[in-house]
């Protein structure tokens, strides 16, 4: 879950995190404050139940937004990701590169980021079955892999060809769909829209129905689609790991949801679109920016609640 | 699919098999112990075979050791990714030996509609026979890992040819 943005300029806390960084963890106070404006969230997460935004500053919920606590990370983030089966570790793709990882829910902050090429870490995501298996996109670079939670990285793969030119994911999810290769999906939307691959990376490619292949083979009509608006980017992504067909999107044109790994898609709420993010125990509920609200759906996205974040 | 090479061309190719070969460990009936293709037993004879043919048309691009163009993992300025290994750092032993029959026979595009790819159609080229030899040859040098990764890929893949 992830987008892109200008980079703000540094606070003097980040500017003494970043050098704290570099071999050390630093620990700062959690203090009840004010999430940010909803129009600064630009990233949303779920570290179990704890509601993560992400904007200037990282802040989080442990009460559905009723309060919200600060937990400042070194440099300002492009990226955020957790799994479920390692609760209070939150991973920050940075802004002006490199990647940070956190043990205690974001109070400390340890770099991770050794072979890691430079630049704005625009993506990131966690191996749905592998907690220690991250995946980083880096602007301009391609897709990054650590098979040992952060401590080493290597390339995987260029980034995906979409409409004649290389694009950045700007948003990452693994994919618990089997790909009939031994593995299972890294799916990455950008600004020409939604593609997958495969983990053992042998090529981007578009989103299909499982059985195309055995269709054109056959030679047989393709099974029906219902895809994403094509001129719109895909901001942000979400995989439900509970229900790992289950798919969301949040796009100019609002948030979008699939229930068959990202074959036929359902238009589930109108508005600008910025952000998304699942909880990891329940693929109905999801929480969104709309039209630079925070609003949370308990029903897989029929209806919105707003809630303060500000 | 299986098919009997000519005795001199068995001597030839298996003169030039070399260790990848002769490292297979073969029951009475000549067969590639834990190798099979497409669900059939696989021989040194059909292994030397597809050495020869994999020198002759694919070497040129996946590499006369199976080890891929370089930096195979950075897009060509074309758009397209390079030939990628066909040993144990490439991808090739995740897929399927239907999806690996499949996409050498039609090419790339014949396992992923619409994907463009260097990697050209081998039908009319080689027999089906041929391919299957080729690919038989690419397994024989994978680690047991690979090996039993690849074959439970395969065994999971029930679609047709």
């Amino acid at each position: 879950m992830t987008n892109r943005t200008e980079l703000p300029r540094q606070t003097r806390r980040h500017l003494l995190a970043t050098a704290f960084c570099a071999g050390a963890t630093l620990t700062l106070p959690g203090k009840p404050q004010a999430a940010g404006r909803p129009t600064d969230i630009r990233l949303l997460g779920f570290d179990g139940d704890i509601l993560m935004a992400a904007g200037a500053t990282l802040t989080i919920s442990p009460d559905g937004g009723r309060s919200w606590y600060e937990r400042p990370t070194p440099t300002p983030v492009a990226s955020v990701a957790t799994h479920p089966a390692r609760p209070g570790r939150i991973l920050a793709g940075l802004a002006q590169g490199g990647v940070v990882v956190s043990d205690d829910g974001g109070a400390t902050w340890t770099a991770r980021s050794e072979g890691l090429v430079s630049g704005e870490v625009t993506a990131l995501t966690v191996a749905a079955g592998n907690p220690d298996m991250f995946y980083a996109a880096i602007r301009g670079d391609g897709l990054w892999k650590s098979e040992d939670a952060g401590a080493t990285w290597a390339l995987a793969m260029d980034r995906p060809w979409l409409d004649e030119a290389e694009r950045d994911p700007l948003t990452l999810a693994s994919v618990d769909l089997e790909t009939g290769m031994g593995g299972i999906w890294i799916y990455a939307g950008t600004e020409k829209g939604l593609t997958r691959v495969p983990d053992c990376f042998c090529r981007w490619q578009d989103v299909q129905p499982g059985n195309a292949m055995d269709a054109l083979v056959a030679g047989d009509i393709p099974p029906a689609e219902a895809p994403l608006p094509t001129d719109e980017p895909v901001l942000s992504l979400a995989s439900a790991l509970t229900a790992p067909s289950t798919l969301y999107v949040a796009l100019p044109s609002g948030v979008w949801a699939s229930q068959d790994g990202g074959v036929v898609w359902a238009h589930k709420a109108e508005g600008q679109g910025k952000a998304i993010a699942v909880h990891p125990r329940d693929e109905n509920h999801v929480a969104a920016i709309l039209d630079g609200t925070l609003k949370l759906s308990r029903d897989g996205g029929a209806t919105w609640t707003a809630i303060a974040a500000a | 699919m299986r098919r009997a090479a000519p005795i001199g061309a068995v001597f030839v190719a298996l003169s030039a098999a070399g260790f990848a070969v002769f490292a297979q460990s073969e029951s009475d009936e000549g067969f590639v112990d834990g190798l099979s293709f497409l669900g059939e037993p696989v021989t040194a004879a059909d292994i030397a075979a597809g050495q020869a043919l994999y020198a002759e048309n694919c070497a040129s691009c996946h590499g006369a050791e199976l080890e891929g163009q370089p930096d195979w993992r950075r897009r060509l300025d074309t758009g397209r990714m390079p030939a990628p290994p066909h040993d144990d750092t490439g991808h090739t032993w995740h897929h399927s030996d239907r999806n690996l029959f499949i996409v050498t026979k039609g090419g790339v595009g014949a396992g992923v509609p619409g994907y463009e790819s260097d990697m050209p159609a081998f039908e009319g080229v080689l027999t089906d026979d041929e391919i299957a030899d080729v690919l038989a040859y690419i397994k024989s040098t994978w680690p047991d890992r690979q090996r039993k990764v690849q074959a439970e890929v395969s065994a999971n893949d029930k679609g047709d040819l």
